[in-house]
């Protein structure tokens, strides 16, 4: 019987901590909105990059927290560009929060940023890479990661400074065929390479879109055949990319060198369904597995704490969205917030733009500097940038800006006779 | 440049043989039964998981596993002619519509739900294999799906001639009333014209699984050109759905190439209008 009284006293008392206690320690929480897509076709890259950011949280608990309180994520499920949106009110009616941290998807960022800046509310994109996004002139919205405009553009530069020299081809002779899917996505990045390729004087023999969901894309392979390009560079999504390298072998239509642009020719479906035929191809995007001298001897170590705690937390190590997460949260709780306080909008706002993060500090191997109010793309970190990689041996490795790489370019490609008499080991 | 229009049209051609071979069954249910199939193309997207399947779990060639699937399909159609679409037809032609979406969202969903979203295709030797001949580049198993659909279509025009079920089929197609009195049993026919009509979109997913990838929503992006290509050949002409397919196929490759990528299906679409506008009945359809 006295048993009993005990452990129904010791249990009242542990109830009584537990009603209390949410309510004692919220004061003494720093609360961040988390907008990801948490459940819905993109949840899972969305999950993925909001694991990457809870780490730098973690990180920064471990070390006592913020202005001395543990910062606690307020999560957000950004279904659909709509649902992002209401989230978003939530977020700020609701649960009064100050300040919110996402979505990976550059529909649901654009829609959800909106409600944010109406709202004096900053938004502090990690992933998301539609230009627009930082194109509207808002005053609250910040952006970590590169813009899409930045991969069409980095394909050209590629052409030019690597591929040109190394084929032996003037670049202005050098003849560039774009391709693109006609959503935003492949539009952005497919008109900005034709842009620049031409204010380079290079030849463009063709800048062709089409519908992702076309089932035959033979047209854009035999123009390309009949126009004879040295490079190919494309915007594709996953069905569309993997159609066109097929038809491109049904045709032998050979190239001197192929870039994708992010989407499908970086994903493991592609090496998963073409094998050795994907070797070979490069592809832009943001990368981890840069070359680590770039990296400062303190980021080489951040590095390595990120790796193994999020090796530790979730079983894998992280991939590039996850590190896209790590990075947006790790620049905002280390370099922004510490010195600001408080969650005041403005206050945090005059933080993040004297951010002055030089080159080789964060693990991508950019720096960070965000664009001033009267800039056409303000708020946007215009240290940013993506690098290239090349499918070699059916791995994605860095070879472009040179410094970043970790190997050398391949040059050019083989061609499909080639390919099919497995001779396409080439001097490096 | 003459290589390339000779190229262009095989292309078109080999194209318009896949959409034709999809498009017949279409037709089929629609001239006999008279329902619009919202949900062909998820029977198609269901064979071509059907065909990846067994080429992943038990190595069976797509092309051998045409075997399996042709009659698994038929019995499908059966199924759900009998269960689905009886019970509604003599419903109004909107409860036969929702009928049909309803079965293709499930469809859809069961899909998505046990396979995911992630692209499926198979890799078999001959997958990118093209034969060369004068310059000339002819896609392999594009060439195989082509003559594999002539030799369905022509089976089955074979089958409508000749044998008892063909011709009462036809019978129904051309007066429903007449061929009741005329003591046909309308409901077994329905029940085979469904069964044939799924039978050979799934022949089609068979063959379009080395060529191209499948993903729960893959049938819409093949069905919407075979309703194009059903409205131009006639509602319920087969004849009429192997030329529209060809046609539409050869001009989605010619407006692709001159005119532009991006363009193509506008271009068919166009045509679908004009069809509509000048000739209803479509180029093979009776009045």
């Amino acid at each position: 019987m006295r048993k009993n009284t005990t452990a129904l006293f010791v249990a009242s008392l542990l109830a009584f901590v537990l009603c209390i206690s949410p309510a004692v320690t919220a004061a003494e929480k720093v609360k961040i909105g988390a907008l990801f897509p948490f459940s819905g076709p993109l949840a899972l890259l969305g999950q993925e990059t909001f694991n990457g950011a809870t780490i730098a949280a973690d990180i920064v608990n471990e070390k006592g927290g913020l202005w001395g309180k543990q910062i606690e994520w307020v999560k957000g499920d950004g279904v659909d560009p709509k649902k992002a949106m209401t989230e978003c009110e939530r977020l700020i009616s609701v649960e009064e929060i100050k300040l919110i941290f996402g979505t990976y998807s550059s529909s649901r960022s654009y829609a959800a940023s909106g409600v944010a800046e109406r709202n004096g509310v900053i938004y502090w994109e990690e992933g998301a890479i539609a230009d627009p996004i930082t194109e509207r002139g808002f005053k609250y919205v910040f952006r970590t990661c590169p813009r899409a405009s930045q991969f069409g553009i980095m394909a050209v530069d590629f052409a030019k400074e690597v591929l040109a020299p190394k084929l032996g081809i003037d670049p202005k002779k050098m003849k560039v065929a774009i391709m693109f899917e006609d959503s935003l996505y492949g539009t952005t990045v497919g008109s900005n390479a034709a842009k620049h390729a031409l204010n380079m004087k290079m030849n463009v023999v063709a800048t062709d879109s089409y519908s992702h969901k076309s089932v035959d894309l033979s047209p854009v392979v035999m123009r390309f055949r009949a126009r004879e390009p040295d490079v190919i560079i494309a915007t594709s999504y996953l069905q569309d990319g993997l159609l066109f390298w097929r038809q491109a072998k049904e045709a032998n239509l050979n190239v001197k060198s192929f870039i994708g642009t992010g989407a499908c020719h970086g994903m493991p479906d592609w090496a998963k369904t073409f094998g050795d035929e994907a070797n070979y191809i490069f592809n832009i995007d943001p990368a981890i597995g840069i070359n680590p001298d770039v990296l400062s001897p303190k980021t080489k170590a951040v590095l390595k704490v990120f790796q193994e705690k999020f090796n530790k937390k979730f079983g894998h190590l992280p991939a590039t969205h996850a590190s896209l997460g790590f990075v947006g949260a790790r620049v905002l709780f280390e370099e922004v917030l510490p010195g600001v306080g408080s969650l005041d909008p403005d206050a945090i706002r005059e933080a993040a733009l004297k951010v002055n993060i030089p080159k080789g500090d964060t693990i991508f191997g950019f720096g960070v500097k965000f664009a001033p109010p009267e800039h056409p793309a303000a708020g946007q970190n215009l240290l940013a940038h993506p690098a290239l990689m090349q499918w070699q041996e059916q791995k994605m490795v860095v070879v472009y800006p040179v410094e970043f790489g970790v190997s050398k370019p391949l040059i050019p490609l083989p061609t499909w006779d080639q390919r099919a008499k497995g001779e396409t080991s080439f001097v490096k | 440049m003459s290589t390339t229009v000779i190229q262009l049209i095989i292309n078109g051609l080999l194209l318009g043989g896949i959409y034709a071979l999809i498009s017949i069954g279409l037709t089929l249910i629609f001239g006999v039964v008279e329902i619009i199939n919202f949900a062909h193309g998820e029977f198609l997207m269901l064979s071509m998981y059907g065909s990846y399947w067994l080429f992943q779990l038990y190595g069976v060639d797509p092309y051998v596993s045409l075997l399996m699937v042709i009659p698994t399909f038929f019995l499908i159609g059966w199924a759900v002619q009998r269960i689905i679409i009886q019970p509604i037809i003599d419903a109004p032609p909107l409860n036969q519509i929702f009928a049909t979406v309803g079965v293709s969202l499930v469809l859809q969903n069961v899909a998505l739900f046990l396979w995911k979203a992630d692209y499926r295709t198979v890799r078999t030797a001959y997958s990118g294999l093209s034969l060369k001949t004068a310059g000339l580049m002819i896609s392999f198993p594009r060439l195989v799906a082509f003559f594999l659909a002539l030799a369905l279509i022509a089976g089955l025009l074979t089958f409508l001639k000749r044998t008892y079920t063909g011709k009462a089929i036809r019978a129904i197609a051309q007066e429903r009333r007449a061929a009741m009195l005329m003591g046909i049993d309308i409901n077994r026919m329905y029940k085979v014209a469904f069964g044939i009509g799924i039978a050979c979109v799934g022949a089609a997913g068979a063959m379009l699984i080395p060529i191209y990838y499948t993903f729960p929503t893959v049938g819409g992006l093949f069905v919407l050109i075979a309703f194009v290509v059903v409205i131009l050949g006639g509602y319920n002409s087969l004849i009429g759905a192997l030329v529209g397919g060809l046609i539409i196929g050869v001009v989605e490759a010619f407006s692709g190439f001159f005119l532009s990528p991006h363009l193509k299906e506008a271009v068919y679409f166009v045509i679908f209008i004009l069809i509509l506008l000048f000739r209803p009945t479509g180029l093979f359809g009776r009045g």
